[in-house]
């Protein structure tokens, strides 16, 4: 919310006039200041002036070919605005004016073959406010030739605040102006409303239908009323609120909104049909053409202003285009009425009409303004339309506010603030907001009206709180009963540490997908995987579906990599994946375990320095798993080969921890691959995280044997459907607790080997705990482990 | 005899000397010590030697012997070491090739900085909790005092999934708050706990919003938590993260589950307050990093701890936003692509 300092200090004397110093005070109460905006200080060479003719541009369709007189000759100035016509008073910079402080100078310009001796100005333009859509257009009782700067309210400064949604109360001059009369512990100064009435009585049935939906409605009228432009010092402050001029009537309807925070609307008297006004809910089927223009459906959820012949305004949102003021309007209807905050967020945001009223009225507004804005208003059309207010004031209150008392114990302000206040300290602080409190322990506070939002004892701790300053409590540290990482958190944290030593980079990718993702994937439609959870409102398809798998993030940030020429990449995830399931941990929700996954391509050690001259394959994958299983103490890790989408049928394979399946690692399936735009081997893994942070119990020593070691190697031919897993787990048994080691150290088949056949060397480490292996234990260790390996088909090589 | 043993006993230094390589000193030890030589001379003549000479002729053979076989070491060890320091002078390489290097994975800088702001509130006590993502609107709404018609809960605000029954809107959280509320119907006070996590918005990508982002929640509950605990605490944190001198701030603010609450500002890391284009603070000399206050009654009540008894404090801060500001980022795309330039530049 902008605010002019100038139009502040109607309602408050301050201490300063400084916009800095203001603004950290709003700022340390609770007002967040955005930005100040210092108003020019110079309007030099800023001049009244007529607009006399107006012709189209011979050359250019967007602007228009003026004729203005200030000071001496009529001068052709050329103008992009069209809020204007012949006769318009206006603020001219001539030939020689500089505007935006001094970096925008005025000189004559050819436009499109025609001179423009210098610029009808803008509010933006001459620095008063945000609006360059219009022209700033003056009262016609203007002066022509005076000089601008005579006639604006100078210096001023714009503080740009952020109010808060629970202080409604705040959204106006009045409102803030009590808030700094509260910081400064001064009062504030109420505008005068001293209504002259005269003429015939006003009266008019209304008829609220539901007192929920509207609290009051208030009407005046004033009659005989001249339309025209509002003088320079409100449009002056209306411009600095960010408000654009309309005409005199529309500018005080906003002029009193943005003083007092009461939204009204004023309807063109004579144009309400039968004299009367209903507050009613719309019935399905009614149209309204607002005040932009637009013909709108209206359902029941949307609150309306009828008159006899229908709906006349949006409540609190927006007035009908049939019933506004216009050129020809004499008599003005002023309503001033307490709408429902949620009727009107949800009117206001389902017709997608947002107004400086909707948002007052989100907030909520007092029930007992509506009178004093309604008299304001009123007197203001009087003084500056030469209206007539009528006697009489129709005012329906369907649910009256009395102020309230909330009690606040004074152990709680000690309990939550830590502050040892006495009863009439308290009750001064809360003075300064015109919270009346008596009592001791337990304050009993009268609450005005106006302050919506404090209804509960926390609030008024939170008033104490705020003018105490928060700068002024002390800054403590609580004990508490010790706290740290907990036993999965720590191996958590132990897992990526290992996996950095792999190599493997840590990836972080969006939880969801579009459908296309489980279709490369080529997943089977019984695949579990393809029941994912929906996104009922994703912004884009590819945010649709919560993620089963962790797999399509990773390869889609490997195609990123690879298509900016990073060919090897070995990323990991940890994260979230969504069952349609209900979660065995918390109920209701859906089962969101945490998985494991990688993914590998190009060569095994990275690019440049790190190349190994080795692509990735399914042993790239499972030596991160055997990695981590025995960082990780997971225990004996095996591997059983699947033929499963999306990997390939031959390079793939379950993992088990002991025997619990705990995922699958494999290179991916060619055509997936390609589906994904990769090319060459990559490499998957996905796993449940679980079984790889789960404490397997504190780690024990093994005293280190002092006894020599004695090393042979092993070589058998096997059927080529023998994996050496089978093998090393036959050798393991047979040679018992003697064996220290048993390594795979080649593969190989074709050669001289017949078809179907392999070759598999072992390398065998034998040492006993206690005492020196002689060769007469050796050697029928060693013919057990043939033995074994025999039972699996295995003839000894080289024997 | 006695004299020839003399004669090499003086001579020996200097002839062993003048043996250049292991070769010539083998030959000069044959000469002194092996066949027909001198030593080797006295040790055979000595059995003939009348018994009155043995004992005289004896200690000298042994104190040559000695001498000699001593100084024959020592040059075979100084010439062995010359030898292998010439061969070790042609063992040479290029230092500033690269060699094989090792590639070391690196962890997310989300991570990284979830971690080290986790470590500081461990560092002060706290536990670390994570929670479930998919969560019922009650906990990411009503639990924490955002009533039913909150804007927060549009569909323009919040993602909504299909899943279970309409009543419980199930919903991307879009806040690592509802953890408070899970983690106090779960323990009794005293609760210290930070929530580090992932949450969700209906937001289009652009340089600072991404429908996916991370925050860290704290919570301390407890008989007697104050206001000004909340801002030791916070202001701890802040010195601990931003740096020794960070200076902070606290501003009024509003947020449906704390009361008083409060925007902490920091202290310009980059600038400190001096910099008038300054990328990080624009001038002003102030970041606001993280929301706060003390835990509205309404919370407490909603999962069943007696407000008149404990009182507590929240704050929440966006991951993003931390790791962004402290090293520059521009656009947060950058933590989602998984760029491995991007990523290599972690440190």
């Amino acid at each position: 919310m902008k605010v002019s300092l100038n139009w502040l200090k109607d309602f408050v004397d301050l201490p300063t006039n400084e916009p800095e110093e203001l603004g950290a005070v709003f700022a340390s109460l609770g007002h967040e200041l955005e930005g100040i905006e210092i108003l020019p200080r110079s309007f030099d060479g800023i001049v009244v002036g007529r607009v006399e003719t107006i012709v189209p541009h011979p050359n250019a369709d967007k602007v228009r070919l003026c004729t203005v007189i200030t000071t001496g000759d009529p001068q052709e100035i050329i103008c992009g605005a069209w809020n204007f016509e012949v006769g318009a008073v206006v603020a001219v910079a001539v030939p020689g004016a500089s505007l935006d402080n001094g970096d925008f100078k005025i000189t004559q310009r050819d436009i499109r073959g025609i001179t423009s001796n210098g610029m009808i100005c803008s509010s933006k333009e001459l620095g008063l406010g945000d609006d360059q859509e219009g022209i700033m257009v003056l009262d016609r009782n203007t002066p022509i030739g005076s000089d601008f700067a005579d006639l604006v309210a100078l210096p001023d400064a714009i503080l740009d605040l952020t109010i808060t949604p629970n202080r409604g109360d705040a959204m106006s001059m009045l409102g803030l102006a009590r808030e700094l009369a509260a910081y400064y512990d001064t009062d504030v100064k109420l505008p005068s409303v001293d209504v002259t009435e005269g003429g015939e009585v006003f009266d008019m049935p209304v008829t609220i239908e539901d007192g929920e939906d509207c609290n009051r409605f208030l009407a005046r009228r004033v009659t005989g009323i001249t339309m025209g432009e509002s003088p320079l010092w409100m449009q002056q402050r209306l411009a600095a609120a960010g408000v654009r001029s309309i005409s005199n009537v529309v500018d005080i309807s906003n002029y009193v909104m943005m003083e007092l925070g009461q939204p009204n609307h004023t309807f063109d008297y004579d144009k309400i049909n039968g004299n009367m006004i209903q507050v009613r809910r719309a019935v399905t089927g009614e149209t309204l053409k607002t005040l932009d223009g637009v013909e709108r459906e209206l359902t029941p959820d949307d609150l309306l202003v009828a008159d006899a012949d229908g709906p006349s305004s949006l409540a609190g949102t927006m007035g009908g285009a049939d019933s506004e003021v216009s050129a020809t309007t004499t008599n003005v209807l002023v309503e001033s009425a307490a709408w429902n905050p949620p009727t009107i967020m949800r009117m206001s945001r389902r017709l997608n009409l947002r107004s400086e009223a909707s948002a007052r009225f989100e907030r909520g507004v007092d029930v007992n303004l509506p009178e004093l804005a309604a008299n304001r208003v009123a007197c203001l059309l009087g003084e500056i339309c030469g209206g007539t207010v009528s006697p009489g004031t129709v005012d329906v209150v369907a649910k009256s506010v009395e102020p309230w008392t909330v009690k606040l114990p004074l152990t709680l302000v000690k309990r939550v603030l830590g502050l040892d206040l006495a009863p009439n300290e308290v009750a001064k602080l809360l003075s300064r907001l015109n919270l009346v409190a008596t009592g001791q322990d337990e304050l009993s506070v009268v609450i005005p009206t106006y302050r919506r939002d404090l209804t509960r004892p926390i609030d008024l701790v939170e008033e104490v709180a705020r003018l105490y300053g928060f700068d002024n409590f002390p800054d403590t540290l609580p004990s508490g009963p010790g706290g740290g990482l907990s036993a999965q958190q720590v191996r958590l944290r132990k897992m990526r540490t290992v996996l950095s030593s792999a190599g493997v980079s840590e990836a972080q990718t969006f939880s969801f997908h579009g459908a296309a993702a489980f279709e490369k994937l080529g997943l089977s439609a019984d695949d579990e995987r393809q029941s994912a959870i929906n996104v009922r409102n994703p912004l884009r398809e590819e945010e649709s579906l919560l993620r089963t798998t962790l797999l399509p993030g990773l390869l889609q940030s490997i195609g990123f990599n690879t298509r900016h020429g990073i060919k090897s990449v070995a990323l990991y995830e940890i994260g979230k994946v969504f069952y349609n399931e209900d979660s065995p941990e918390f109920g209701v929700i859906p089962n969101q375990p945490d998985h494991f996954a990688f993914a590998l391509i190009g060569d095994e050690g990275g690019e440049g320095m790190y190349e190994t001259g080795r692509e990735v394959d399914v042993y790239s994958g499972t030596s991160i798993v055997r990695a981590l299983a025995d960082r990780m103490g997971l225990g004996e890790v095996t591997f059983a080969t699947i033929s499963e989408m999306p990997l390939h049928p031959g390079r793939a394979a379950e993992v088990f921890v002991g025997d619990k399946r705990v995922g699958i690692v494999g290179e991916l399936h060619p055509t997936v691959a390609s589906n994904w735009e990769l090319e060459g081997r990559v490499v998957v893994g996905e796993f449940d995280l679980e079984p790889f942070i789960d404490d397997p119990g504190l780690w024990q020593f093994t005293e280190p044997s002092i006894y020599p070691h004695v090393d042979f190697d092993l070589a058998f031919e096997l059927d080529v459907a023998v994996s050496s897993g089978a093998v090393v787990g036959a050798i393991r048994t047979a040679a018992g607790l003697v064996l220290e080691t048993v390594a795979v150290f080649d593969e190989f088949s074709g050669g001289n080997l017949a078809e179907g056949k392999k070759s598999l060397a072992l390398h065998l480490r034998l040492r006993d705990a206690h005492k020196t292996l002689s060769q007469e234990e050796v050697a029928p260790t060693r013919q057990a482990c043939i033995d074994a390996v025999e039972q699996l088909g295995g003839v000894l090589r080289g024997a | 005899m006695i004299q020839a043993l003399r004669n090499l006993q003086t001579s020996a230094p200097e002839v062993i000397a003048a043996a250049n390589t292991l070769e010539q000193l083998a030959t000069v030890e044959q000469a002194m010590t092996g066949q027909g030589s001198p030593i080797q001379q006295a040790r055979t003549g000595m059995r003939n030697l009348p018994n009155e000479d043995k004992p005289a002729a004896g200690k000298q053979l042994k104190e040559t012997t000695g001498v000699v076989q001593g100084l024959l070491q020592k040059r075979r060890a100084d010439l062995a070491l010359a030898a292998e320091n010439e061969k070790l002078k042609t063992d040479t390489v290029d230092i500033t090739l690269p060699g094989v290097q090792r590639r070391v994975g690196v962890p997310h800088l989300l991570t990284a900085t979830m971690a080290e702001v986790s470590d500081i509130f461990t560092g002060l006590g706290y536990r670390v909790a994570e929670g479930p993502e998919v969560e019922t609107g009650w906990y990411n709404f009503d639990a924490l005092n955002t009533p039913s018609d909150h804007p927060a809960r549009a569909e323009s605000d919040t993602l909504y999934v299909d899943y279970g029954d309409p009543e419980d809107e199930m919903l991307l959280r879009t806040q690592t708050s509802p953890m408070q509320a899970r983690y106090m119907q779960d323990h009794e006070p005293p609760v210290y706990v930070v929530v580090p996590g992932r949450v969700f918005r209906t937001d289009t990508l652009d340089p600072t919003h991404s429908p996916v982002f991370h925050q860290i929640e704290g919570l301390a509950v407890d008989n007697n938590i104050t206001f000004s605990d909340l801002k030791g605490t916070l202001a701890h944190f802040a010195r601990e993260f931003f740096g020794e001198g960070t200076k902070t701030l606290f501003l009024p603010h509003f947020f449906p589950f704390t009361e008083p609450s409060a925007e902490m500002h920091v202290s310009c890391f980059n600038c400190e307050g001096t910099g008038a284009r300054c990328r990080v603070c624009g001038g002003s000399g102030w970041i606001e990093i993280l929301g706060c206050g003390m835990v509205d009654p309404n919370v407490f009540e909603a999962v069943g701890y007696d407000a008149d008894k404990v009182s507590g404090f929240a704050f929440g801060m966006g991951v993003e936003r931390l790791a962004m500001i402290r090293h520059g980022l521009t656009h947060i795309k950058h933590l989602y692509e998984n760029d491995q330039r991007v990523v290599r530049q972690y440190r």
